[in-house]
């Protein structure tokens, strides 16, 4: 494969599309790259007077320093025995119902447990989708998070590459989860992760991703869920970008009647990113969790914008957001609830806590409201604060020294989202993460007498 | 041979208020010491600072444990050296469980680290989990705690007594050399402080010194001091056999203001 090298230095429209000659793509989703690349160059570059960026700034952040994709990737990796060693390594923590591996958008490794799909159950990387099930990927591919969403948004939609696509059928229940892990191995280069993931009437399936990598890189992601009416979608995304990494990612889920679903994210990584999450309940009886864990440490910063929309009655969401900060980290929490005319016996929760493990951290909270129904219960409140000296003082006394209570205190404080995992896989990756963000050895975290009474194996 | 703890002469406050104005108080290992006297004479604040709470300060004196001072220690090196703290007010940690805090705890206090290889260490640094959970249940029997609490976040939504109960506990699996116990029956009922009282003589023996820290006399009733000790204005102004914890609860603490008040105000 030859490719100019200019067009695939800068982003520009010729670079979209060699990409997409590079993958060797229908002609419909050239259009739509175009149409984003479109968008991307009408959208102003966030000024920091907008709303949602009045607290995060981009200053630093210079678009000509990364490349839009990395044309040869095969030949520019490590030889892929040694990732695929890497990457079994990850694998091995999770018993799963099947893997996708990619390294630079580009899929080297995946399985997909036989009886699954013989079912009929899809779960292969996007591109591969596209080819093979172009109807689906149609039907649902920005019909959620739209190519002008925002700046990002739309610069992802021109240069996506890679994600995963899972698609569970009718009625069919999935018990164990499955597993990505995406990769950006590249120093230097933009990576353009896309998500989508749908379950028909009935179904029931969990999936977690795990994102990694990125040296002095940048990502722009998006993930769309699609759950079906009466359905469960269990979705965790773990963030664990390299410290060097501008993340900007753009999630909604739309939740139709008697659905259910959990939503996760787990920010550990990166040197600043800013997530939008968006919660549509748009039938009775919708369902929805936001959860979400961060650790933020020396510089960093964590900006999550949330939106849970209750478009129709008898809905009910409940968010919680929780983060410790260490050194001159900030995080920036802004979430809102809006309930639209109509949406009558809504229940809608939003928490978002904070603890300050340094007098020079900073945590900022912006919650909203707008209720346009009477007969609604909704609530939210915000709390930063430090660890109570008394509770220092506590597991001191009992012989733990200082490092050792702070760890056990803040793995206690995201024990309350952990919770409401139910999966226990998924919940003991999570556990090794916060483990690794608290640089300490999971088994040291002692949580395995906690789990000990409810793993089967 | 038995450990001692020694209180020499201690002056010591918060905030550069003085509360202990020369407290002397020796305890031996296998020794129980009961500690009384009014509200405010100072006895809880005696306790916190044999724990090394951090806001408060010692003017002068010393405490010793075996002869070598304990006053630079900090709290966790003098949980590790055998000295153990039952709170009067336990705090609630919540997403702690009990059996985790307690395995950290343990761990510490006995100082498990990691078996080495040539590649690092090995296993954590966590007493074993098939051995900490024997002991566990074990203990837990002991001083009359259900097992499901050990899956509950510590002290999270107990009872005063539940809490006691559970700081009792503690002292059964850290196993210490001294322990003070601040306060444990206030708040109680007669039927918890009793169960505290049984899980406490239980634990007694050659290898445990208690001092009891209580303003009421009913605790000891059920805990059999050797010692007791009246402790108004900063001072132990009185120290006698059981028979003066009967004597207060007759004639009250005002006989020891009558008898005492004069003397430290001047």
């Amino acid at each position: 494969m030859s490719v100019k090298t200019a067009t695939t230095t800068q982003f520009s429209a010729e670079a979209v599309r060699a990409l997409s000659e590079l993958l060797d793509e229908p002609g419909w989703m050239l259009d739509l790259r175009l149409t984003a690349w479109r968008f991307f160059e009408e959208i102003p570059w966030p000024t920091g007077t907008e709303e949602t960026w009045r607290r995060t700034s981009l200053r630093g952040f210079r678009l000509e320093n990364y490349r839009p994709f990395v044309p040869d990737v095969l030949t520019e990796v490590e030889a892929e025995a040694d990732l695929e060693t890497i990457y079994r390594e990850h694998l091995a923590e999770l018993v799963s119902a099947g893997e996708l591996v990619m390294d630079e958008g580009r899929a080297f490794y995946h399985r997909l447990d036989d009886t699954l799909a013989a079912k009929g159950v899809i779960f292969t990387d996007l591109h591969t989708a596209v080819r093979e099930y172009p109807e689906l990927v149609q039907r649902t591919f920005a019909q959620q998070v739209p190519l002008d969403a925002n700046k990002f948004a739309a610069l992802h939609y021109a240069f996506w590459r890679g994600g995963t696509f899972l698609y569970v059928p009718r009625n069919v229940e999935v018990t164990l989860p499955f597993q990505t892990l995406a990769r950006l191995s590249q120093p230097g280069a933009g990576g353009f992760y896309h998500t989508i993931v749908i379950t028909e009437e009935g179904a029931s399936v969990t999936l977690m991703e795990d994102f990694f990598g990125g040296e002095r890189g940048f990502h722009a992601g998006v993930v769309e869920l699609y759950p079906g009416p009466n359905s469960r979608l269990r979705y965790t995304h773990v963030q664990n970008w390299e410290p060097t990494l501008w993340n900007f990612g753009t999630q909604r889920i739309r939740v139709p009647r008697d659905a259910e679903v959990v939503h996760l994210i787990a920010s550990w990584g990166s040197k600043l990113s800013k997530v939008w999450v968006t919660l549509d309940l748009v039938e009775p009886g919708a369902r929805g969790q936001l959860l979400g864990l961060y650790f933020t440490t020396d510089h960093q910063h964590i900006d999550h914008h949330t939106m849970q929309n209750h478009r129709a009655a008898n809905c009910s969401s409940d968010l919680l957001y929780k983060g410790a900060l260490k050194d001159t980290s900030r995080s920036v929490y802004q979430g809102y609830i809006k309930v639209w005319p109509g949406a009558q016996k809504t229940d809608a929760y939003q928490a978002n806590r904070n603890l300050l493990l340094d007098g020079r951290a900073r945590a900022d909270s912006i919650p909203g409201l707008e209720i346009e129904a009477d007969d609604v219960r909704c609530t939210h409140g915000a709390t930063a604060g430090q660890i109570p000296e008394e509770y220092l003082f506590y597991l001191e006394s009992r012989g733990l020294d200082r490092p050792t209570a702070e760890r056990l205190i803040v793995a206690g404080f995201f024990q309350e989202v952990l919770e409401r995992v139910d999966n226990a896989d998924v919940r003991r990756k999570l556990e090794t993460t916060i483990a690794e963000r608290l640089d300490v050895d999971v088994a040291d975290l002692g949580l395995e007498v906690d789990n000990n009474t409810d793993h089967n194996g | 041979m038995a450990s001692v703890l020694e209180i020499r002469d201690l002056y010591a406050g918060i905030e550069g208020q003085e509360i202990l104005k020369g407290v002397n108080l020796t305890l031996r290992q296998g020794e129980i010491h009961a500690l009384m006297g009014p509200n405010g004479s100072g006895k809880s604040t005696l306790a916190y600072i044999i724990m090394g709470h951090p806001h408060y300060e010692v003017y002068s004196g010393d405490i010793l444990l075996d002869g070598e001072s304990i006053l630079e220690m900090a709290p966790d090196e003098r949980a590790r050296a055998g000295i153990f703290l039952a709170f009067q007010y336990p705090v609630a940690i919540p997403g702690v469980t009990v059996a985790n805090f307690l395995r950290q705890a343990v761990s510490a206090v006995r100082g498990y680290t990691a078996q080495k290889d040539e590649e690092g260490p090995v296993g954590s640094n966590l007493i074993p989990m098939r051995e900490f959970r024997k002991e566990l249940t074990e203990a837990m029997q002991l001083v009359g705690i259900d097992p499901s609490f050990a899956r509950r976040y510590l002290n999270d939504g107990f009872s005063g007594g539940e809490k006691k109960r559970m700081e009792i506990l503690q002292l059964a699996m850290l196993r210490p050399k001294f322990a003070v116990l601040d306060e444990t029956d206030s708040g109680l009922d007669i039927d918890a402080v009793r169960a505290v009282a049984e899980g406490v003589n239980r634990l007694v023996g050659p290898e445990l010194g208690v001092l009891v820290i209580t303003h009421y006399q009913r605790i000891l009733n059920y805990i059999q001091p050797d010692r007791v000790h009246v402790m108004y204005d900063g001072r132990v102004v009185l120290s006698g056999g059981p028979e003066l914890a009967l004597q207060l609860e007759e004639k009250g603490y005002d006989w020891v203001r009558q008898q005492f008040g004069n003397a430290v105000k001047a």
